[in-house]
C-alpha cells in the first residue's frame, strides 16, 4: 500500500464497478481529519468476486460503505454501468440502490429484532413496490429456500435463530431486490467456525444462482483466498498489492502483504516466518506518515520511502501491481 | 510437597469430573459435563472448541471467576491444593498471584481511568506488599519484559492512549507481576490483528519458557493451537471429546468432530476457491441434553449406538483419548461409514450423498 496509481485499472468492456481515485476522509475534531481511504482506484468485471484485506483500520470496510453511500465520498469516483455514483443525490440514488446490496458482519443486530423475518426480507421490495417487479410471499418462500432457511420459519422474530441463520436471513434481504453487485462485509467473522464454512459456501452457491458480482471484505487471509478470484491488499487507506488470488498468494511481491502472509498462525509456505516481524504499532490515520504509509513499519524502507509515494507498477505476471518502491521480485509466471 | 519423594512427578494442576450448571428461566444449562484433565509443569494445554463448547466457562472455574449461582461440582487440585475449597474459604494471594489469567478484550479487563502503570503496581502493592515507589518500578520493569516499547513513558499513559496490542501487553505483564506458575489465556489474540497476533502469542511462549510457567490456552482458531500448544484438548458441548498431544490430535484424530472441524476450515494451502466441506447442523442446545452423543446428529459416522448414552473418553488421563463409538482411522469408523453412505443416511437421520466414496 502506500500507493495510488491507476496501472490496475483494466481497459475492458466488462467493468461493472470501477473505484478511481477514491478519498474518504472524516472529521475527528479540533481540526484533525481521519485519512480512511486515499486515492484507492480498483475496478470488478462482471461476475468476478473481488476480495480485499486488510487489518483493521486499513479502509476496507469504508471503501464497501462509500461505494453504496453509507458513507459521504470526499473525492474520487465510483462508476457503476457508467454512473458516476459519487456525485449521485435523492431519486437518482435511490434509483441506484437496489443493484448494489451488503451483507454485515454481526448477522443478529443488523435484523430488526421487532420484525418478523419474512418481513425483514420483504422490506426492500415492499419499499419499491412495482418498480421492482411485483413481489408476493412466493418470492419470499423462495428466497428463503434459497438460503437454507425454512419458509414456515417466516414467522419468527430474529432472536430466535442462531448467528448462522441470521446471515442466511441477511442474505436473503439483500438478495430480494434482485442486485448486480453483492457486498460482503466481514460476513463470517462473527459465526461459529463450524458454521463459517456453511455461510461461505451459501455466498458461491448464490453468486451462480443469481449471477452476482462480488466483493469479499475480511481480515482473515484464508477466507478470501477461498472466495476470491482477484485481491487488493490494503494498509492505511491505501492500495499495497493487488492482483490474481493465484498470484498474490503464490508470489507476494509487497512487504506488507508479505508480512500478513507470514503472521497467520501456520503461514503460507512462499513466505519466510521473519517476515512477519513488522512491529505492532500501527501508525494514526489522523496523521499517516508521508511518503510511503507503510515505511515506518517496512523491513526494507530507504529514503525515498520517507520521501516518495510509491505508485502501483505491474510485477511479474500481467494481472499483479503492487505500490512499492522496493517489491520482492517474484519470477514472472509462465502462464 | 509430599509429592516430591515420590518418582513420577505430580502434575501441577489436576482436574477430575467438573460439572458447571447454571440455572436459568429457560431450564438449567449444562455448560460443562465431567471434564478431566492433566497439566504438568512446563506444558502448554490448549482447550479449542467453538461458543457454547464449554471451555471459557472451564477456565473461569478454575479461577473462581463464575457467577454466585453458579453451580459446580468436580475436583481441581493445584499443587496438592484443593483449589475450589481455597476458593470457598476467601483465601487471599492465590487466584492472580500463584494462578493468573489473561482475557479475550484488553479494553475491558483494564480500568480506563487510571494509568497503566498503577493497574501494576496495584497488584504487586495487594499482593506482594511492595511499596509505592518499588511497585512503580517494577511495573516500568515488567512492561519492558513484556516487549513494550519506551516503558518509561508508557508506565504514565493510560489504557486509551495504547492500541490493542500494546494494552493486551500491559494486561500479560500485570498477569505476570506476582510470578504465577500457571497462566490461562482466555482467547487472547481474538481481538486484536493478525500481525499483533503473531507477537503476542511469541512473547507469551517466550515468557513461559523463560519462566518455566505452565499455560492454558483457551482458543476457537485450530490454527494457533496448533503452532503453540504440546497438549490439545478439543470440548464440545461441555465435555473434552478428543485430547492428545497436538501432533497427534492433528494429523492422527480419532473423534469425528475434530475430523470435520479441520475439514471445515479454509486453509492458506487449499486451492484457490476451493469447495469447502462444512458441518452440517448447528451445535446442541446445553438445556436438556438428550443421553446420547451430542454430535450424533452432525456426524457422518453416527450408528444406533451413538443415540443411547453419552460414550464415555476411552484410555487413561494423559494418553490420547476419545470420546466416540465409531471412531475415524479405525475399522469400525470406516464400516459405520460405509454402512451410512450405502443406506443415504446415518442412524441419528442426516443425508449423505452416497457418490463420495474413499473418505473414511
Amino acid at each position: 500500500m502506500a500507493g495510488t496509481g491507476h496501472a490496475q485499472l483494466r481497459d475492458r468492456d466488462d467493468v461493472l464497478l470501477c473505484v478511481k481515485d477514491l478519498v474518504v476522509q472524516f472529521p475527528a475534531g479540533r481540526g484533525r481529519v481521519v485519512h480512511a481511504v486515499s486515492e484507492v482506484s480498483f475496478d470488478v468485471v462482471a461476475g468476478e468476486t473481488l476480495g480485499i484485506v486488510g487489518e483493521s483500520g486499513c479502509g476496507k470496510s469504508t471503501v464497501a460503505r462509500a461505494i453504496i453511500r453509507l458513507v459521504d465520498i470526499t473525492a474520487g469516483e465510483v462508476r457503476f454501468q457508467d454512473q458516476d455514483l459519487a456525485g449521485l443525490e435523492g431519486e437518482e440514488l435511490r434509483k441506484v440502490r437496489p443493484n448494489l446490496q451488503m451483507i454485515f458482519q454481526d448477522p443478529i443486530s443488523s435484523l430488526n429484532p421487532r420484525r418478523r423475518v419474512r418481513d425483514v426480507i420483504a422490506e426492500g421490495l415492499a419499499v419499491w413496490g412495482d418498480d421492482i417487479g411485483s413481489w408476493s410471499r412466493d418470492r419470499i418462500d423462495e428466497l428463503m429456500d434459497a438460503v437454507g432457511v425454512e419458509a414456515r420459519f417466516g414467522d419468527r422474530r430474529p432472536h430466535e435463530f442462531s448467528g448462522g441463520q441470521c446471515q442466511r436471513i441477511g442474505i436473503a434481504r439483500a438478495l430480494a431486490l434482485d442486485p448486480k453487485v453483492l457486498i460482503c462485509d466481514e460476513p463470517v467473522s462473527a459465526l461459529d467456525v463450524s458454521i463459517q464454512a456453511q455461510i461461505l459456501n451459501l455466498i458461491q452457491d448464490m453468486k451462480s444462482r443469481y449471477g452476482l458480482t462480488v466483493m469479499f471484505i475480511s481480515h482473515d487471509l484464508a477466507v478470501v483466498k477461498n472466495v476470491s478470484d482477484r485481491i487488493v491488499v490494503m494498509y492505511l487507506g491505501k492500495v499495497c498489492e493487488i492482483g490474481a488470488t493465484e498470484e498474490i498468494y503464490s508470489r507476494p511481491s509487497h512487504p506488507y502483504t508479505r508480512a500478513l502472509l507470514a503472521s497467520i498462525p501456520e503461514p503460507a509456505p512462499t513466505v519466510d516466518a521473519s517476515e512477519g516481524d513488522i512491529g505492532d504499532e500501527l501508525p494514526s490515520a489522523t496523521a499517516p506518515p508521508g511518503g510511503c504509509r507503510f515505511h515506518t513499519r517496512c523491513p526494507r524502507a530507504t529514503e525515498v520511502c520517507l520521501e516518495v509515494e510509491p505508485v502501483t507498477e505491474q510485477v511479474g505476471a500481467e494481472d499483479h501491481y503492487v505500490a512499492c518502491h522496493h517489491p520482492v521480485a517474484v519470477e514472472i509466471s509462465p502462464r | 510437597m509430599a509429592a516430591e519423594a515420590t518418582p513420577a512427578p505430580a502434575p501441577l494442576l489436576s482436574v477430575r469430573d467438573l460439572h458447571v450448571r447454571f440455572p436459568t428461566e429457560r431450564g438449567t444449562v449444562n455448560a460443562v459435563n465431567g471434564v478431566s484433565f492433566d497439566l504438568y509443569e512446563g506444558r502448554t494445554l490448549a482447550i479449542v472448541g467453538e461458543s457454547g463448547s464449554g471451555k471459557s466457562v472451564t477456565a473461569k472455574t478454575l479461577m473462581n471467576l463464575l457467577p454466585r449461582t453458579a453451580l459446580v461440582g468436580g475436583d481441581v487440585i493445584y499443587d496438592d491444593q484443593d483449589v475450589r475449597a481455597l476458593a470457598a474459604a476467601g483465601t487471599k494471594h492465590f487466584f492472580g498471584v500463584q494462578m493468573t489469567m489473561v482475557f479475550q478484550d484488553p479494553m475491558t479487563s483494564l480500568n480506563p481511568v487510571k494509568k497503566v502503570g498503577e493497574q501494576i503496581a496495584e497488584t504487586l502493592r495487594y499482593h506482594l506488599g511492595r511499596s509505592r515507589g518499588e511497585a512503580w518500578d517494577e511495573a516500568e520493569d515488567l512492561l519492558s519484559q513484556v516487549g513494550m516499547p519506551e516503558p518509561a513513558r508508557r508506565v504514565s499513559q493510560y489504557p486509551h492512549e495504547l492500541s490493542g496490542g500494546l494494552r493486551q501487553r500491559v494486561v500479560i505483564a500485570m498477569a505476570l507481576a506476582c510470578r504465577p506458575r500457571l497462566l490461562i489465556a482466555d482467547e487472547p489474540t481474538t481481538a486484536v490483528d493478525v500481525t499483533v497476533q503473531k507477537h503476542l502469542l511469541d512473547l507469551l511462549d517466550e515468557l513461559r519458557r523463560d519462566r518455566g510457567m505452565s499455560m492454558i490456552l483457551i482458543t476457537h482458531d485450530l490454527g494457533v493451537a496448533h503452532g503453540r500448544a504440546d497438549d490439545v484438548a478439543v470440548m464440545y458441548a461441555g465435555r473434552i471429546v478428543e485430547t492428545a498431544d497436538a501432533r497427534t490430535l492433528f494429523f492422527d484424530m480419532r473423534h469425528p468432530y475434530t475430523e470435520a472441524l479441520l475439514r471445515s476450515i479454509p486453509r492458506i494451502e487449499d486451492p484457490v476457491k476451493h469447495r469447502l466441506d462444512p458441518i452440517p447442523g448447528r451445535p446442541p442446545e446445553l438445556v436438556s441434553p438428550p443421553d446420547a452423543c451430542a454430535f450424533a446428529p452432525r456426524c457422518i459416522y453416527a450408528q444406533a449406538g451413538c443415540l443411547d448414552g453419552v460414550p464415555e473418553l476411552s484410555g487413561l488421563v494423559g494418553l490420547h483419548r476419545f470420546a466416540c463409538l465409531n471412531p475415524t482411522g479405525t475399522e469400525r469408523g470406516a464400516d459405520a461409514l460405509a454402512a451410512n453412505r450405502a443406506a443415504g443416511t446415518t442412524a441419528a437421520g442426516l443425508a449423505l450423498p452416497a457418490a463420495q466414496a474413499g473418505t473414511g
